[in-house]
């Protein structure tokens, strides 16, 4: 009774307000973006007139040279850098109008996976992936078996406590898949995951990603690696110099 | 058209917790022993403790131990003076000849001499008769003649002062003194001065105990400074991962407050030695001094301090591409 009712009203209002209506209905887009402009302090302009939807549940490449503007519009998803006009909307949060405490809050619902990975090297890799928890509070008694879990499914249970340096490239970058996805956030970002890596360690994070993706997780990835859509196939948004260059499903 | 997997499943709330089951080990065939006790950053952990730490430790528990001993001096000073410091009285003697001369005129000539000075409020003469009772009360009832007493004891005046550190103020009561024969005390007057002294010592000491606390909050800001740049990846990672600001400075925070207690302890503690040290010169100074109240005031003063240092560390940590 009350879903078509809420639709006809998302029909109606294209902007704010529609954040809201489409937190109840069942085809949300999880980001909406509209003539998206992002201009740095230094007065470079990354990203201009991006408008672009992403519904809840799709796995997108991020695609384009470097420089193009794929980490800076990742950041402004996680709040990192906010959007200079436009409208950016983000698990219902309208990112221009946020305060910090909504930021952090949208923090909290994002995993993130740098391409520098951004381990602490000084922590062993259970510390590493239980730090999202314990931001959030969990208490420790509650944090081990969710962590152990984690690391099981990224086939590194045996390496709780060994310290990232002791790690490959490939098994760091799963420590970071790891902890990107420990407090199960509906969103993950990764930037360039693959970066570094070889083409079949490259894969294997990617296989991670998609199981993430399969269970329900939007993911959204810059990448390099043109070769992996092939073997991994999903949407693919292409940046060139700040500006759309193409969206293919 | 590229197919997408993702959008074939509708996603729900429950997903993700169904989403690593299938491929997660048994956890009770968990190969690995849980350790002692893993060290999660943020929150009321404590970061961990370095050589930096131990050095602001000992540069504060100096410091805090030259506060101490500062302390340690204005008490014994304080008990030296004693009563002195409430109301300050200078007796001044003419010996029982002198006085009786001239049907007492002398005395009265004194006397009024004295009155004149301004910064004596009140010259009071004390009968030789209440002077003689005093004395063998003091004496322990000794059996004394009094009224052999009250003839030799001297013409006594008790003088009150309004202003004991005015600068000419004993020397105008020594003259005064001595162009009719009598002595002034001269263990008053020396009291007089220290406690003039005294008040004077207890503002410097108050102002080097607070010169010494902003530099200690200095050298607790810098070692804490030291750390936070250490771990700015941390701090800013935490940041990213949607950490509350309380959350990610409070091990600072703590820590600041552990490190100045602790170097308050342990300035306690240095203290026992200077007692010991001086116990004997004391015991005639007829001194006793406190140790213990000197516990709690640098207990709290260094976690005070530490914090302080450690809020001052803080106040500005930040961290690019995190909005704070
Ligand atoms: N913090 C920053 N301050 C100023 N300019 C920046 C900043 N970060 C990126 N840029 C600029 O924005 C543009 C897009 O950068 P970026 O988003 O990193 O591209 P990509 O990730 O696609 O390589 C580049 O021209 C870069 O120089
Ligand atoms: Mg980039």
């Amino acid at each position: 009774m009350l879903k078509p009712c809420l639709c006809v009203a998302s029909m109606v209002t294209r902007g704010g307000v529609m954040a809201t209506v489409w937190a109840m209905s069942d085809e949300k887009p999880l980001i909406h973006m509209q003539q998206l402009m992002l201009r740095y302090p230094t007065g470079k302009t990354a990203l201009s007139g991006i408008t672009l939807e992403i519904p809840q549940g799709q796995f997108v490449y991020m695609i384009g040279e470097s420089g193009a503007g794929k980490s800076s519009l990742l950041r402004m998803f996680y709040g990192g850098v906010r959007p200079s006009s436009g409208s950016l909307v983000v698990q219902g949060l309208d990112m221009r109008q946020a305060n910090d405490a909504k930021i952090r809050e949208i923090r909290q619902r994002t995993g993130i996976i740098f391409q520098d990975h951004r381990l602490l090297f000084s922590r062993t890799v259970f510390e590493n992936v239980a730090l999202p928890l314990r931001v959030q509070g969990w208490q420790t008694e509650r944090l081990i078996p969710r962590v152990r879990k984690v690391l099981a499914y990224v086939g590194l249970a045996d390496r709780l406590w060994s310290y990232p340096e002791a790690l490959s490239g490939g098994e760091q970058q799963r420590v970071a898949i790891a902890r990107a996805m420990t407090a199960n956030p509906p969103l993950i970002l990764a930037d360039e995951p693959t970066g570094n890596l070889d083409v079949d360690t490259a894969r294997r994070v990617l296989d991670y990603l998609m199981d993430l993706n399969r269970n329900g997780a939007t993911v959204i990835m810059a990448t390099h690696d043109l070769h992996l859509l092939e073997s991994h196939p999903g949407r693919v948004v292409q940046l060139h110099g700040g500006t759309l260059a193409g969206d293919s499903w | 058209m590229i197919r997408i997997p993702g959008l074939k499943k509708q996603p729900s709330k429950n997903m993700a917790r169904r989403r690593v089951e299938p491929n997660v080990v048994n956890e009770g065939q968990s190969s690995l022993p849980d350790r002692e006790h893993p060290r999660l950053p943020g929150g009321f952990n404590l970061p961990p403790f370095g050589v930096h730490q131990v050095l602001a430790v000992v540069i504060v528990c100096i410091a805090l131990w030259a506060v101490g001993v500062i302390w340690l001096g204005m008490q014994a000073a304080s008990q030296w003076v004693g009563s002195w410091q409430q109301d300050i009285h200078i007796h001044v003697y003419l010996d029982a000849d002198k006085g009786k001369a001239d049907n007492g005129k002398g005395a009265n000539k004194l006397q009024q001499r004295l009155e004149n000075i301004p910064q004596i409020a009140s010259v009071r003469r004390i009968p030789a008769a209440e002077a003689a009772t005093w004395m063998q009360s003091w004496l322990h009832d000794a059996a004394l003649n009094e009224q052999d007493l009250v003839n030799r004891l001297p013409l006594t005046f008790e003088l009150s002062l309004t202003d004991e550190q005015s600068q000419f103020l004993f020397d105008d009561i020594r003259d005064a003194a001595s162009r009719f024969g009598g002595r002034v005390n001269e263990d008053e007057v020396n009291l007089a001065r220290a406690h003039y002294w005294l008040s004077q010592a207890s503002w410097l000491a108050g102002f080097a105990s607070i010169v010494l606390a902003l530099a200690m909050a200095l050298i607790i800001s810098n070692t804490l400074r030291m750390t936070l740049l250490a771990r700015a990846d941390e701090i800013h990672l935490m940041r990213l991962l949607g950490a509350k600001e309380w959350f990610v400075r409070m091990p600072f925070i703590l820590e600041g407050m552990v490190l100045g207690a602790a170097a308050g302890v342990a300035a306690w503690l240095l203290l026992w030695p200077i007692i010991w040290g001086s116990s004997a010169w004391l015991l005639t100074m007829q001194v006793d001094l406190n140790l213990w109240i000197l516990l709690p005031a640098l207990l709290l003063g260094g976690g005070l301090v530490g914090t302080l240092g450690a809020v001052i560390a803080t106040a500005r940590v930040v961290s690019a591409e995190t909005g704070v």
